[in-house]
């Protein structure tokens, strides 16, 4: 479904895309427009106009502030120093820098400042996301276009054609796959504004707009992820506000949540958990060690905390751990109205919403309604003219290969869990057994 | 699952605490030291305890000592940075070392394969069992395994191969050696200036210390998720997996040295040695010691192939994991299986001179090894990387000056394989 969804607004970004490099270029060009890679610009020489050498270009700054980077200052060594030069001083690039004449005063010192971005050291030979594609890659060149006087990062080159350049076999490269293959070798570059870094905290800690990773599907962010190496992981899924973690979180592999959820204190974690379903909570917290469990539980507010404790009870494979009690449960005398309303005001933290349980002041399941039915009833009826008083159950100990047959056979989007005395305990919405049967399909 | 685990949680204490960690953390170490056990590893000290008997023992101590140093610091380096070497190499010296690094080891890795290969088919024959039905066997038994196996079921697998190297052990004591004469050999070093001998002992080292061991233990532990405060748990199982390996190699030195050097037969194959051994130890000497060299043979061939596409798609950022289907990672699949396949297909050439093929994959390791040494010292000194985990002065003069034998051990491996 989400493939399928992707597609058009796939197209329209690249249009976009595309636009917005033709505006960029369009409003400054007189000249002619170069593009130019970082391998070609490391290790050139700063010369300026009395050719006095000012050292070689070891790495460049940018500054992100806008969406396609401009390069504000290279970094020279000269003698022996490393020393900041800024970008206005640079007159044009051939096989040298050539700029202005210099005095040791024009050059700056090192530090950096907010939204400024070392190329060599930060992204070159590092991890980046590719957040189009959702997918963890390395950097191979990082290509800029030359407008002027402003270089501007446009592209990351992550391919084998960018690879053999920088090992310095690019041409040879292009020449044997064209003759033994009758392969044209193709760059392959990522837009920037696709690309989040990675290899430092603090990019990740840059505003929310500027984290790009707020663009991608919790279940991809949580494939890139399980990529990364254990450091980045937690930076990277502390970089997320609290809901995109726990969404990410509940398609984590439930070791990589465990390690994930022990590098945060527990008020952290309590806030991510609670956005997550009370079962994927239990699941998560049954498998921290006990005391980090309890002290997040601590933490949690104490109506969530609750329902969580009362599924931690049960076994993972029966009915009792299966089940979530985030659903929908109302007295016989409530109208349909009245229901509708509760839904409507609920819906965002129930985990069941097709049917609505019937029970007493007991908590005793006295029938169901689903919600096709709800829509389609005079909105004054009372529920107990609707209910289905033939409820298919389970008890608390019902294994889950049973539970499958049930939903088997009987085509339901969710089946009651209730206590010996019938009284409601939960629902097993059909997506938690899914990801116990789904395993096991393919064999 | 919650329940139970909490009950499983309170009843760990104290050292049972410690022991259950450290079984649950056992492994890579472990596994790392005895696959370097390989087939050329077999062969070398069968060898080295048929031509010179005893007196090359005591270096396994030496051995022991520089192996803990080296994985040591690769053990450290995974924990403290949570990424493979490649990894390290890549981000700490940009492409084009890195590219000639990972040409160097795929190369060193496909002879070290082929030569796997041979130890199959080898010790397959002692069986009489012929190398055109063995080989393709095994060479789809280890794509079996990893493809269709997940990491836990591949690590237990290897953990149980692991314990198969007792087989050795158990036609160590077959042989009855004699206890005392072998104390005595091992706490009085005999050297010669000889050139087999030096070349032999050279061989011993190289054969222990392979580069490619330093990418498996350290990707290894890094998918374990070792964490900082695990960190002693990893140094114990590096330890105890170096000196379990030494003890293994001490076996079949000892084995051989007892029986085809005190009987003056003259042996140039793991095979020969196998064989040589029925009339002086007896037939069941025989099996155990062939099925010790399947079983390393297996073992290393199904491991080999596997960490270096690992080590090459992470240095060269593609995607690089069992889950994927091949189409999703082209490159990884690939690598695999060229190493598979070359691997397993040279073996089955009619007339293919085994012996050279395995010394020339020794005198290849030995090329590469001193680079990647310096590369991992610069890397484990480096602030930026390792924070405060650097080596300390003292354990920097030590793996120094192991590096530096190690180097003048290898050039002078490599060195004399061209005269």
């Amino acid at each position: 479904m989400r493939e399928v969804l992707k597609k058009p607004s796939q197209l329209f970004q690249r249009m976009l895309y595309i636009k917005n490099l033709e505006v960029l270029s369009m409003k400054m060009t007189t000249n002619p427009q170069v593009f130019l890679f970082l391998s070609e610009l490391l290790g050139k020489k700063v010369i300026d106009l009395e050719k006095r050498e000012w050292g070689k270009v070891f790495d460049l700054v940018v500054s992100l502030s806008e969406p396609y980077p401009p390069v504000i200052a290279l970094l020279c060594r000269h003698k022996k120093e490393i020393l900041r030069l800024s970008w206005k001083k640079i007159i044009k690039i051939e096989a040298y820098f050539l700029t202005h004449s210099l005095t040791p005063a024009d050059f700056d010192t090192l530090q950096l400042k907010e939204g400024e971005l070392l190329l060599k050291d930060f992204l070159l030979d590092k991890q980046i996301v590719d957040t189009h594609g959702a997918k963890v890659l390395r950097v191979n060149d990082l290509h800029f276009l030359q407008v002027d006087h402003t270089l501007r990062l446009v592209h990351v080159d992550v391919g084998f054609k960018g690879l053999m350049r920088r090992v310095g076999w690019g041409k040879f490269a292009e020449k044997f796959f064209q003759w033994f293959f009758d392969y044209q070798l193709k760059d392959s570059f990522i837009p920037w504004r696709y690309v989040q870094p990675i290899s430092s905290p603090d990019l990740l800690r840059l505003k929310i707009s500027q984290n790009k990773l707020a663009q991608l599907h919790p279940a991809d962010l949580a494939d890139i992820i399980e990529e990364l190496d254990v450091y980045k992981r937690s930076q990277v899924f502390q970089s997320l506000d609290a809901a995109t973690a726990a969404e990410t979180l509940e398609e984590t592999d439930p070791k990589i949540q465990v390690r994930l959820i022990e590098t945060l204190n527990p008020a952290q974690a309590s806030d991510i958990i609670e956005e997550m379903s009370p079962s994927e909570a239990a699941d998560l917290l049954g498998d921290l060690p006990k005391e980090k469990a309890e002290g997040i539980l601590r933490e949690m507010e104490e109506e969530i905390a609750e329902d969580v404790k009362e599924l931690l009870v049960h076994p993972d494979e029966k009915a009792g751990g299966l089940m979530t009690t985030s659903f929908a449960a109302l007295p016989a005398e409530t109208s349909v109205q009245e229901a509708l309303k509760f839904l409507r005001q609920e819906a965002e933290n129930l985990d069941v919403i097709y049917y609505v349980y019937i029970i007493d002041a007991e908590g005793h399941l006295l029938g169901v309604i689903s919600l096709r039915e709800l829509l389609t009833a005079e909105p004054e009826t009372n529920l107990s003219n609707l209910s289905n008083p033939r409820v298919i159950t389970v008890g608390l100990e019902e294994e889950k290969e049973e539970i499958a047959d049930l939903f088997a056979k009987y085509g339901f989007k969710a089946i009651p869990v209730v206590d010996e005395e019938k009284r409601l305990k939960g629902v097993i919405p059909f997506k938690n057994l899914l990801e116990v049967v789904a395993p096991k399909l393919g064999k | 699952m919650a329940a139970v685990n909490h009950g499983a949680l309170q009843r760990r204490k104290g050292f049972l605490k410690s022991l259950g960690i450290f079984l649950a953390l056992l492994g890579p170490g472990f596994i790392t030291s005895n696959v370097d056990n390989d087939a050329g590893g077999i062969t070398t000290y069968s060898l080295a305890g048929s031509e010179f008997g005893f007196a090359l023992i005591w270096t396994l101590i030496p051995i022991t000592a520089a192996l803990i140093v080296i994985q040591e610091m690769c053990a450290r380096m995974g924990v403290v940075t949570g990424k493979g070497l490649s990894d390290l190499i890549r981000e700490r010296f940009g492409a084009r070392p890195t590219f000639y690094l990972m040409i160097a080891l795929f190369f060193t890795n496909l002879g070290n394969s082929i030569s796997n290969f041979a130890g199959v088919a080898a010790s397959m024959e002692i069986f009489g069992i012929s190398k055109y039905l063995s080989v393709p066997l095994s060479a789809f038994f280890v794509w079996w395994l990893v493809v269709k196996g997940n990491y836990k079921s591949v690590e237990k697998a290897f953990l149980v191969a692991c314990l198969f190297y007792v087989s050795y052990i158990i036609s160590g004591f077959m042989a009855k050696p004699d206890w005392e004469q072998i104390g005595q050999e091992v706490l009085r070093p005999s050297f010669s200036w000889e050139m087999n001998f030096v070349t032999m002992a050279v061989g011993l080292v190289g054969t222990t210390i392979a580069p490619w061991m330093q990418f498996y233990l350290q990707s290894s532990i890094v998918d374990k998720g070792l964490k900082v405060e695990n960190y002693e748990y990893a140094r114990m199982d590096v330890i105890i997996g170096s000196i379990a390996v030494n003890i293994v190699a001490f076996f079949i030195i000892m084995l051989c040295a007892v029986t085809i050097f005190q009987a003056g037969i003259k042996v140039e194959t793991a095979k020969d040695a196998a064989l040589a051994l029925a009339p002086l130890a007896g037939k069941h000497c025989t099996w155990l010691f062939a099925f010790g060299l399947l079983n390393a043979s297996l073992f290393a061939a199904s491991i080999l192939p596997l960490s270096t596409s690992y080590t090459i798609c992470e240095a060269f950022g593609w995607e690089a994991s069992l889950n994927r289907k091949f189409m999703e990672a082209p490159q990884f699949y690939g690598l695999y299986s060229l190493m598979i396949i070359l691997g397993a297909g040279v073996i089955l050439f009619p007339e293919i001179p085994l012996i050279p093929i395995m010394y020339y994959s020794q005198v290849i390791n030995g090329i590469l090894l001193p680079f990647i040494l310096i590369t991992m010292l610069i890397l484990i000194n480096d602030r930026r990387v390792m924070g405060n985990y650097t080596n300390g002065p003292v354990f920097n003069l030590i793996s120094w000056i192991t590096v530096a034998v190690m180097i003048i051990l290898s050039a002078f491996l490599v060195i004399t394989s061209f005269f």
